[in-house]
């Protein structure tokens, strides 16, 4: 059983291996920390409503991915969802990390150390078979191309995948526009997910505003 | 919950607050609901006062179900703080919302 988080973090990974997207990237960072509020949310752990997300336990998952966001959720302040998202950004990466390992742990893929010019090193995350990888894009693809109502975790995987960016791996431009009015009816269907659509765009609006500001 | 029939229609009326604790006993009964091959299912709304995420996500499994047994199925008389959530998430594009139970019956005979 692959987890909504270990899911994203599959439709991340090239075929060489690489991970394609870096947690420190707005839409798939958080894409990550919503996929974990998704599942807290699932197992009890946690609610939301459109004033704040509230922790409701905060019992261990044993997933440790989950455990993480779960305890820095408990750490902070009540906020609603896309703020709770915006606070928690700064731990995707080890969400990626954790996620990354219990996939390895289970040898859906493997971790490869390589070094390029004998001296700076990169690291890969070849997938074994491919079988998780390939399910969850089949999924999304009958989801999007069928006019059956996805199942919940479904609905919340394409709309955090589309949130996250994640779907240009493997859908083109125009493929993604001509789904859209499908993405935008079955991806928003999760509360949760639709706070992370609002943190990723406020994120990106501020750091746009950002740049535009002279240095001084 | 409590339900009713009307023209062979079941009819559930969920009341209070429908969060992570409220939402599996909702589940299960609105699943029974559909088990029985009712001519169809509406969710009476007017006596919910609140839904949380995981509430909100059962409407998605019941209307899935709903669908996968030919049952016809509609959601009725959202208070504000209830409508707001299915607004925010778009639920009216893919599950029938009136705005009161006549209207769900009316639209499911």
């Amino acid at each position: 059983m692959v987890t909504l988080v270990e899911e994203l973090v599959l439709l991340a990974i090239e075929d060489d291996g690489s991970v394609a997207y870096t947690a420190g990237a707005p839409g798939f960072g958080m894409a990550l920390i919503g996929a974990a509020l998704v599942e807290l949310n699932q197992l009890g752990r946690v609610d939301a409503d459109t004033v704040a997300l509230r922790v409701l336990s905060k019992e261990p998952t044993s997933q440790p991915a989950l455990d993480r966001v779960l305890a820095e959720l408990a750490a902070q302040e009540e906020l609603p969802i896309d703020q709770a998202v915006r606070a928690l950004f700064i731990h995707a990466p080890e969400v990626v990390r954790l996620a990354l390992a219990a996939l390895a742990a289970r040898g859906i893929l493997h971790a490869e150390e390589k070094r390029f010019l004998w001296v700076l090193k990169s690291r890969r995350y070849p997938i074994t078979d491919g079988r998780e990888q390939k399910e969850a894009k089949l999924r999304i693809m009958h989801s999007l191309l069928g006019d059956e109502l996805p199942t919940p975790h479904d609905s919340a995987l394409i709309g955090l995948a589309a949130a996250g960016g994640l779907l240009e791996a493997f859908l083109s431009t125009a493929e993604i526009a001509r789904l859209e009015k499908r993405l935008e009816d079955i991806g928003g269907l999760d509360l949760i997910a639709r706070g992370v659509e609002s943190a990723i765009q406020d994120e990106n609006a501020e750091r746009a505003k950002a740049a535009m500001l002279p240095p001084y | 919950m409590n339900t009713e029939n009307v023209d062979g229609i079941t009819v559930a009326l969920p009341s209070g607050r429908l969060d992570f604790g409220a939402a599996a006993a909702f589940q299960q009964q609105l699943e029974q609901a559909v088990a029985a091959k009712p001519r169809g299912l509406v969710v009476d709304c007017s006596s919910l006062d609140y839904v949380s995420s995981a509430g909100l996500r059962v409407f998605l499994v019941a209307a899935r179900a709903a669908k996968a047994g030919s049952v016809g199925f509609a959601v009725s008389s959202l208070k504000p703080a209830v409508k707001e959530v299915f607004d925010l998430t778009g639920f009216g594009n893919v599950i029938t919302l009136c705005a009161d139970r006549a209207a769900a019956v009316a639209a499911l005979a």
